[in-house]
């Protein structure tokens, strides 16, 4: 078990260290003198002079790299050329709504996304099968924006439930911090729910195939017992997997979401710097969601040890 | 086998009628998702005939609800959604299957050639997850940031982040092929490389190919939709749906329908395409069909 | 090997005064499928006492596994549905039964063990827990107490180290060790009827003649009834008191074993046993046991109307008179029934 843990975390090395590659490269990969593209289209020449030297653009690529890689595990992520504050101090500041964000998304959509897909696989072929997966399928075409928008016009504008737009930090109490977050939720989790739902249901399907739930039902266990002790259970790994990979969409999801509700994260804070072509931020940004990511799924590897005993031994 | 003799005479009309009514019966989801997108596609093309100029403004009238003769109204210049929206589509269909066959074509041409060559193969598979790593909008908006905001940026751009799942699929099928026995056969034999890929490998790949890219065209209308959204897509000045939605927020308490209608189209038309390729699936060697 | 014998040689309960644990009684269980319905049991009535093991034998399709699970009410529905008939548990019928109470019956009453022993068994969770599992839900034990019974459990099934063995799971044993632990599992709540579906079949030829060797030493010590499904004709010589003779979802043929290998009276049962049966070879050699004679031709689809009889096109004796009308079964001897027109010459050319 501790040489699949260890093979795992190895694992997770090459990948990142491609990633920081082609965050590195992103800049240069682009035609054009770089310097020229961060400063716009309005820049004046010691303005290009001055991100040139900031941004060590005159020394040879491998030293940049080289200097941007030891800066980086110093936790050194450079300086926003906007503002000219540390990207790690801007990332810092904007952490919290995201991460809130993100959780309840998460939470909300694992709570309301399993037991979808269970009984979808249980009532195979009924009607609520059906509803099940015409909703997955809308999930995943709906874009976020667009549910946004309807949610907004017809609770808040309409109903006057819910406010249009914001951010209450969850310190000035549970209730306006919801009411802020539910919508920016529910939004980007659809798409969650929806890739959660299709593969429970698949993977327990598959599984009420098997010979052991037979066996379960011929032990005289009730349907409810077997679906959740001997089916989800066996049908654990594929779901666990894709939760880990929907972080992916969950990610891009935050960016667009904070736009539309206006919450003041780090999915604002990309389409700001996107918008003024603030390269370190980006970079840093590109760093920090795709280490999230990594993370997530490692572990969500390692969580495979504890769901399945062939893993283990 | 008894026959009316009526049946003789219309037996050829009749087979194909009834043929397309069996398959309809027994895929609708292909039929319903290949109708909605045709009629998308129809649309686009009698653009010219059945929207007027999307460009056109109007300020007299600014904001108007849908109405007679603006049926989904107008936008804060007085331009007309209607057209505006039915000339939408146009860079969204180009950009979705722009995409579908750019990053189909290189990814399997990545794949191929990696299922097939073992160095190779590690090192572009460590590649294709580091690329897999970084989420695709991210990757997307700051491709089109930096590259410039053009149409053909924004095709590039969206293939990017989705090479590497056409890589991954193809280099299953290419591994799962490689182990069958006639394949072994062949290159124990010596059969010439080109030859067993030509016969034995892209005719297996050719399927899921057509639902993966299906898939991937859904992906990348949502993606230009939103890069525009975010003002880091297709130039503003193009009416795409994304712009036309990022133009109407500003007034979305007054004018909801700016961002209604091509809300409405977006989704229509990415669903009609995933429907599609659900159906396309289900029509898979359910082996295949278990990797994607 | 000499328990074998002894129960082989124990007389079966006198039928007329006992009352039969499970009778089942005309039953016929179809499955509606897209191209159109399958009678895959269709009039199939017999019954075992207390303590008797009865031997369900036929090909594979022949019905004999769906009346199995017709009697757990584990037949999947939709597409199978129990059409008709009843079976009769210790005077209940399970038929008319709600769900909750026929889980009640499953596992406590009547338990089964199937063909599988490698896929039959959950993959994440220890064989203890699917042990104590079934003791939890029917004897109402603590979690301490039903963990305690699987050990004990393990141990009178000769798990060796029970206590270890009860905390791994399914894919860390053998072969041989699982289906040790489906029997241990199946009779962790005394049942008073064991179902086994071919428990030996998937199992290496030494395995298997242990495994039925455990059974039969776990009847006679619990006086569990057995219902054995198979189609192996040397597991019916050794474990059978008396064997049902199933082809395409009917009873062809019922006698007791000794009976039936003497004097066969279907032209399918004679055929099943190809030659002479070699009952006493069998029991003395375990390693080598019988396998069915390939009979030419294959079992009919259960989709069509059968006319006249279901064995006619691979029957030797077939007349016209077999392909016209169906035989109906009949009680030649003393406990003793066969469906065949040509049992006459059936037995002659068996003598």
């Amino acid at each position: 078990m501790y040489a699949y843990i260890v093979r795992r975390i190895l694992a997770t090395i090459p990948v990142m260290g491609v990633v920081a590659v082609f965050v590195f490269l992103l800049l240069h990969l682009t035609p054009g003198d770089p310097a020229t593209v961060i400063a716009g289209d309005y820049a004046r020449p010691e303005d290009i002079v001055r991100i040139r030297e900031q941004l060590g653009l005159n020394d040879p690529l491998y030293i940049q790299f080289g200097n941007w890689l030891w800066r980086l595990f110093q936790g050194d992520m450079g300086i926003s050329i906007f503002s000219n504050l540390p990207v790690t101090h801007l990332i810092q500041q904007r952490l919290e709504p995201t991460i809130m964000m993100a959780l309840t998304t998460i939470i909300i959509a694992i709570a309301i996304a399993v037991p979808l897909g269970v009984l979808a696989a249980w009532k195979q072929g009924t009607w609520v099968d059906r509803a099940v997966m015409v909703f997955a399928v809308l999930g995943f075409s709906v874009p976020i924006f667009v549910v946004a928008y309807a949610m907004i016009w017809g609770f808040s504008i309409k109903l006057k439930w819910l406010p249009v737009q914001g951010y209450t930090p969850i310190g000035e109490g549970l209730i306006p911090f919801l009411r802020n977050i539910i919508m920016p939720a529910v939004a980007l989790g659809m798409v969650y729910v929806a890739l959660i739902a299709r593969i429970t249901r698949a993977s327990v399907m598959e599984v009420l195939n098997e010979d052991y739930i037979r066996t379960a039902r011929a032990k005289g266990l009730a349907s409810t017992t077997i679906l959740i002790r001997h089916a989800l259970k066996n049908a654990a790994v594929p779901i666990v997997t894709i939760i880990g990979i929907g972080i992916a969409l969950l990610i891009g999801g935050v960016v667009v979401t904070e736009s539309v509700f206006n919450i003041p994260g780090l999915g604002r804070l990309t389409v700001d710097a996107i918008l003024r072509r603030d390269y370190p931020i980006i970079q840093g940004l590109i760093l920090v969601f795709s280490g999230v990511y990594v993370l997530v799924n490692l572990l969500i590897d390692i969580s495979y040890t504890f769901l399945d005993p062939r893993i283990r031994y | 086998m008894v026959a009316t003799p009526t049946e003789v005479p219309l037996g050829h009309d009749k087979t194909v009628s009834r043929r397309a009514w069996d398959y309809t019966r027994r895929h609708p989801t292909v039929v319903i998702g290949l109708g909605l997108l045709l009629l998308m596609v129809v649309i686009t093309l009698l653009a010219p005939v059945i929207a007027a100029d999307p460009l056109f403004m109007n300020p007299i009238d600014r904001l108007r609800a849908p109405q007679e003769g603006m049926i989904f109204g107008t936008d804060m210049y007085g331009r007309d959604i209607f057209s505006r929206t039915i000339y939408g589509s146009r860079i969204s269909l180009t950009v979705g299957i722009s995409v579908a066959v750019l990053s189909t074509v290189v990814g399997l041409a990545i794949g191929l050639i990696a299922g097939y060559n073992r160095p190779f193969d590690a090192i572009v598979m460590r590649i294709m997850d580091g690329i897999m790593a970084i989420p695709a909008i991210l990757l997307a908006i700051a491709l089109v940031s930096l590259a410039g905001a053009s149409i053909q940026n924004v095709i590039i751009a969206i293939s990017i982040p989705e090479i590497p799942r056409v890589v991954r699929l193809v280099r299953s099928v290419v591994l799962t092929i490689r182990e069958q026995p006639y394949v072994e056969a062949a290159i124990s034999v010596g059969t010439n490389f080109w030859k067993i890929l030509w016969r034995h490998i892209l005719p297996n790949t050719v399927a899921p190919l057509i639902v993966q890219a299906t898939y991937v065209c859904a992906s990348a209308m949502i993606l230009e939709a939103i890069l525009s959204f975010l003002g880091a897509g297709t130039p503003p000045e193009i009416p795409t749906w994304g712009n036309i939605i990022a133009e109407g927020r500003t007034y979305f308490q007054r004018a909801p329908w700016i961002i209604f209608f091509p809300g409405l189209f977006l989704a229509i038309t990415v669903l009609a395409v995933n429907i599609l390729g659900d159906g396309l699936r289900d029509n898979l060697d359910p082996r295949v069909a278990r990797r994607m | 090997m000499s328990d074998a014998a002894e129960i082989m040689d124990t007389p079966a309960p006198d039928a007329a005064t006992e009352r039969p644990i499970i009778e089942i009684d005309d039953l016929r269980t179809y499955f509606y499928t897209r191209d159109g319905v399958v009678r895959a049991v269709d009039g199939v009535s017999f019954k075992v006492h207390r303590g008797e093991t009865v031997c369900v034998v036929g090909e594979s399709g022949c019905g004999k596994s769906v009346t199995a699970m017709s009697v757990l009410r584990l037949i999947p529905e939709p597409p199978g549905r129990i059409v008709s008939g009843a079976i009769t548990f210790d005077g209940r019928d399970l038929l008319g039964l709600r769900e909750e109470e026929m889980r009640d019956v499953r596992g406590n009453d009547i338990s089964m063990i199937f063909q599988e022993p490698m896929t039959s068994l959950n993959p994440v969770l220890t064989v203890g827990r699917q042990i104590a599992e079934s003791v939890v839900l029917h004897q109402g034990l603590g979690k301490k107490e039903a963990a305690d019974k699987a050990v004990e459990m393990l141990d009178l099934v000769g798990i060796p180290e029970p206590v270890r063995r009860a905390r791994e799971y399914p894919h860390q044993l053998s072969g041989g060790m699982r289906q040790r632990v489906m029997i241990a599992m199946a009779l962790s709540c005394n049942p008073q009827v064991l179902i086994a579906d071919e428990p030996t079949t998937a199992l290496d030829v030494t395995i298997q003649a242990q495994i039925l060797n455990l059974m039969l030493d776990l009847k006679q010590r619990l006086g569990t009834a057995i219902i054995m499904i198979t189609h192996d004709l040397g597991v019916v010589a050794e474990v059978a008191q008396r064997v049902v003779v199933m082809y395409a979802g009917r009873k062809v043929e019922e006698a007791p074993v000794e009976e039936l290998f003497a004097r066969p009276m279907h032209a399918y049962t004679y055929g099943l046993m190809g030659s002479v049966p070699r009952l006493n070879v069998a029991l003395e050699n375990t390693g080598e046991r019988e396998r069915l004679q390939e009979i030419p031709g294959t079992v009919p689809s259960l989709r069509e109307d059968i006319v006249g009889c279901a064995f006619a096109p691979r029957c030797a004796f077939a007349t016209d008179h077999c392909r016209a009308e169906r035989p109906e079964l009949e009680e030649k001897r003393p406990g003793h029934v066969v469906a065949c027109w040509e049992s006459e010459r059936v037995r002659a050319a068996h003598g």
